[in-house]
């Protein structure tokens, strides 16, 4: 059952990144797009995402809950030491979703549709940012246990261990990833000219992330990091990351003959192959502390604990994603550029 | 405000607000249904226009529900860790089934509102029944998982350590039924006197009545049924906290002396210091008759237990008083709508509507109310008779920031939400229904 739970585990992971992600994605597209852009990416965002947006950020209350109950111990490090970080990213999390549903359900469109979309936009910018920066602090090797160190001040405990270049940077790799991600999703979704305006954006969010990731890598081994060097000396992760970079000439080319389902096929395996890189380098070891690293599976929550939640996780699965599926299946089958009321 | 007090007023102070968002999340499904059926049997367009408009209110408090529920699920974890890192694995049955629950309730929330003229009408509407089931699921599960705060079992505490868990009995612990039928009856009685006294205040200001008046018919019956069963409900919970956790009873009946035969005080002023309750009204062996079924029954008092292991008397006495009289408040006026049922000619008096109007607010003041009560009233365990709470709080200092950062997020949602359901309602108005 360990492994059902596991494969739980990375399964909402994944998809927590590539479809939330690609939410977050949408509004920072927004955030850099001229007026005229901006309402039609909205437009198009709502179509495409409105009746998936909310399921999709269930996945990560689907994740820390499997966290908490499977790997108490793991989940305790994280929530105690970088306290900081998550409870800003729940500050986004928030802002987020009420700005979505407000800008699309207020009764009245007049001009506080300007506050909503601002508001929809950076905080979809800032909350993958100190996403990051919390799965960078976990593994930046800087994290300070107060059982070993009862004496360590506030700074060193608790800002310190995210609040550096490493993790900094490996916020805002995630970030663009996003919006690389949701600027490949809505190419299918365009017509003629904006199509073109996606492709540029998803160009110009390639060579971002490009350049933050060897600029966080560069960060990490210059801070002397563990991760980074246990990284850059791994070779399936060198090997994922090649290959991502490699998929994106076909990827390319199923844009310009307008595969759509190839096209999300292959930028969705390029992050899953970055994150592949990201996560299996230090698998189960993902908290690496100053002194040392703690395995997901220490101190994992006992057998008959695991067994019912796999089971839990078996029988809600098997509700939830036929559901799910449905849903796409039924709204991809309509025309979601067409006028709504 | 030590850490521990920041960290408590927090999580009140989030919960009290999500609680609201998740009631209405979790009940107007419901009447939007019912609305919903009426449109499709009668083709009368004002039942679609009021569909339409309470799918706007459901999927605005659904997804302030959701983001606050996703920030308490993270709070949980930020503000009690030593808490989560033993009760997890016990308690976290409920929230795996709540999580799919909630799943569940998103994906056909997906269908109900994307789904007009899109699929077929029979399954438009199933989808919104399946919202409000699985949304009562999500409370009936999350209430599941707090009833085991109050009666912790499924595993055994020995030195400090808990050992030879077991998730399913954790679940069904002895408070759970009693717990999530008394919210469960609370959300509809609160969420549908607010929803019907809304519409009740445009009814009086004459503002579209013909669209109001079927929204008071379907949103009042839902909650003048739960409103005239809930007594029953909470008798069951005041036997069940009698058996289970004596010092509570005790607490929120301010009762400090044990004896046979013990009066049930209504009113009165708590002294914490001098022990003493004042201005009250004693009705003699009411109180043993209401905890055991006997009128002279004993009944322990808060002396009978270590002063470091009673709640706050004064909360907890008052929060209860005022739960209970709110709550007769709305039996009566489910009374008066049942009767109006048959004297029609009541409706016809602007004073009627008025009156409904007033109660609006009734069933989310008791609500918070009993939430005060039972929260309070578990202190200063965060696991009955297990963990202190103190021994649960995060060990960051500053906590008293992160709770003003809350109180400034969440006043602003409050006021952006009602401001949001004003213009709806304004909008409503506007409507040409015929």
């Amino acid at each position: 059952m360990l492994y059902v739970v596991l494969f739980f585990v990375v399964l909402s992971f994944f998809l927590y990144v590539l479809l939330g992600g690609a939410d977050f994605g949408a509004g920072i597209l927004e955030l850099f797009s001229s007026a005229d852009h901006k309402k039609s990416i909205k437009k198009t965002v709502y179509s495409v995402l409105g009746p998936v947006w909310e399921a999709n950020h269930i996945w990560i209350i689907i994740l820390i809950v499997i966290l908490w109950i499977a790997f108490p111990i793991f989940y305790n490090v994280i929530i105690v030491y970088l306290h900081i970080p998550l409870t800003l990213v729940l500050l986004g999390i928030t802002l987020r979703g009420v700005a979505f549903v407000f800008r699309h359900y207020d009764a009245v469109k007049d001009k506080t549709q300007f506050l909503y979309d601002r508001m929809f936009e950076f905080s979809c910018l800032v909350t993958p940012i100190f996403l990051g920066m919390t799965f960078g602090g976990l593994v930046s090797g800087n994290i300070i246990l107060l059982e070993d160190n009862p004496n360590a001040g506030f700074a060193d405990v608790y800002i310190h261990p995210w609040l550096q270049w490493f993790p900094i940077l490996t916020g805002f790799f995630f970030s663009a990833l996003c919006t690389f991600l949701s600027a490949t999703f809505l190419i299918g979704e365009a017509k003629n000219y904006e199509k073109r305006m996606y492709m540029r954006k998803a160009g110009i969010a390639t060579i971002v992330v490009v350049v933050l990731g060897m600029a966080t890598l560069s960060a990490g081994y210059l801070a002397n990091n563990k991760f980074t060097h246990d990284f850059l000396n791994n070779y399936y992760a060198l090997g994922a990351v090649a290959l991502s970079g490699i998929l994106l000439y076909p990827l390319w080319r199923v844009i310009q003959i307008g595969r759509i389902i190839w096209c999300r096929f292959l930028a969705g395996m390029q992050v899953l192959l970055i994150l592949f890189a990201a996560i299996g380098t230090h698998f189960p070891n993902l908290i690496i502390t100053k002194n040392e690293q703690i395995s997901l599976l220490d101190g994992r929550a006992p057998d008959n604990v695991i067994s019912v939640l796999g089971i839990s996780l078996i029988i809600g699965g098997a509700l939830i994603i036929p559901g799910l599926l449905h849903l796409l299946k039924s709204f991809r089958m309509i025309k979601v550029l067409e006028e709504r009321e | 405000m030590d850490n521990l007090d920041a960290a408590r007023m927090q999580m009140a102070f989030t919960l009290i607000f999500h609680i609201v968002f998740a009631c209405i999340g979790m009940v107007m499904p419901f009447f939007m249904v019912i609305s919903h059926y009426k449109w499709l049997k009668t083709r009368e367009h004002v039942y679609l226009t009021l569909t339409k408009s309470w799918q706007k209110g459901v999927a605005i408090f659904f997804v302030t529900g959701a983001v606050s529920g996703t920030a308490l699920s993270f709070e949980l974890g930020l503000l009690w860790p030593n808490f989560m890192k033993y009760a997890g694995p016990i308690i976290g049955m409920p929230f795996s089934l709540e999580g799919a629950a909630f799943f569940i309730e998103a994906v056909a929330l997906g269908f109900y509102l994307y789904g007009w003229n899109k699929i077929s009408e029979r399954f438009h509407l199933f989808t919104g029944i399946i919202v409000g089931v699985s949304g009562i699921l999500s409370g009936i599960l999350v209430v599941s998982a707090n009833s085991w705060m109050n009666a912790p079992s499924g595993f055994d505490y020995v030195d400090g350590k808990f050992i030879n868990i077991d998730p399913v009995k954790a679940f069904l612990n002895d408070a759970w039924f009693s717990q999530a039928l008394h919210m469960t009856l609370a959300a509809f009685a609160a969420t549908s006197f607010a929803v019907a006294g809304i519409h009740a205040w445009q009814i009086y200001k004459n503002r579209n009545p013909q669209v109001h008046k079927k929204a008071f018919n379907i949103a009042i019956l839902f909650g003048a049924v739960a409103a005239m069963l809930q007594p029953l409900s909470g008798d069951m919970s005041a036997k069940d906290i009698a058996a289970r956790q004596p010092v509570k009873l005790a607490a929120l009946e301010a009762h400090y002396e044990t004896e046979k035969g013990a009066p049930l005080y209504i009113g009165g002023i708590v002294n914490n210091e001098t022990h003493e309750v004042t201005h009250k009204i004693a009705i003699p062996k009411a109180l043993s008759f209401l905890a055991h079924g006997d009128f002279n029954a004993e009944v322990k008092g808060l002396n009978d237990f270590p002063v470091e292991d009673r709640p706050n008397v004064a909360i907890t006495h008052y929060a209860f008083q005022a739960m209970v009289s709110l709550g007769m408040l709305l039996v009566l006026a489910s009374v008066i709508y049942f009767i109006s049922l048959k004297k029609k000619h009541w409706q016809l008096h602007r004073r009627y509507w008025l009156y409904f109007a007033i109660m609006a607010p009734v069933g989310f003041l008791a609500l918070e109310a009993g939430w005060i009560v039972t929260e309070v009233g578990r202190q200063p365990w965060i696991i009955h008779n297990v963990m202190r709470t103190k021994d649960a709080v995060t060990p960051m200092p500053g906590m008293i920031y992160s709770f003003y950062m809350y109180v400034f997020l969440y006043a602003i949602l409050s006021v952006a939400v009602t401001w949001l359901m004003a213009r709806q309602i304004k909008v409503l108005n506007n409507t040409q229904t015929l």
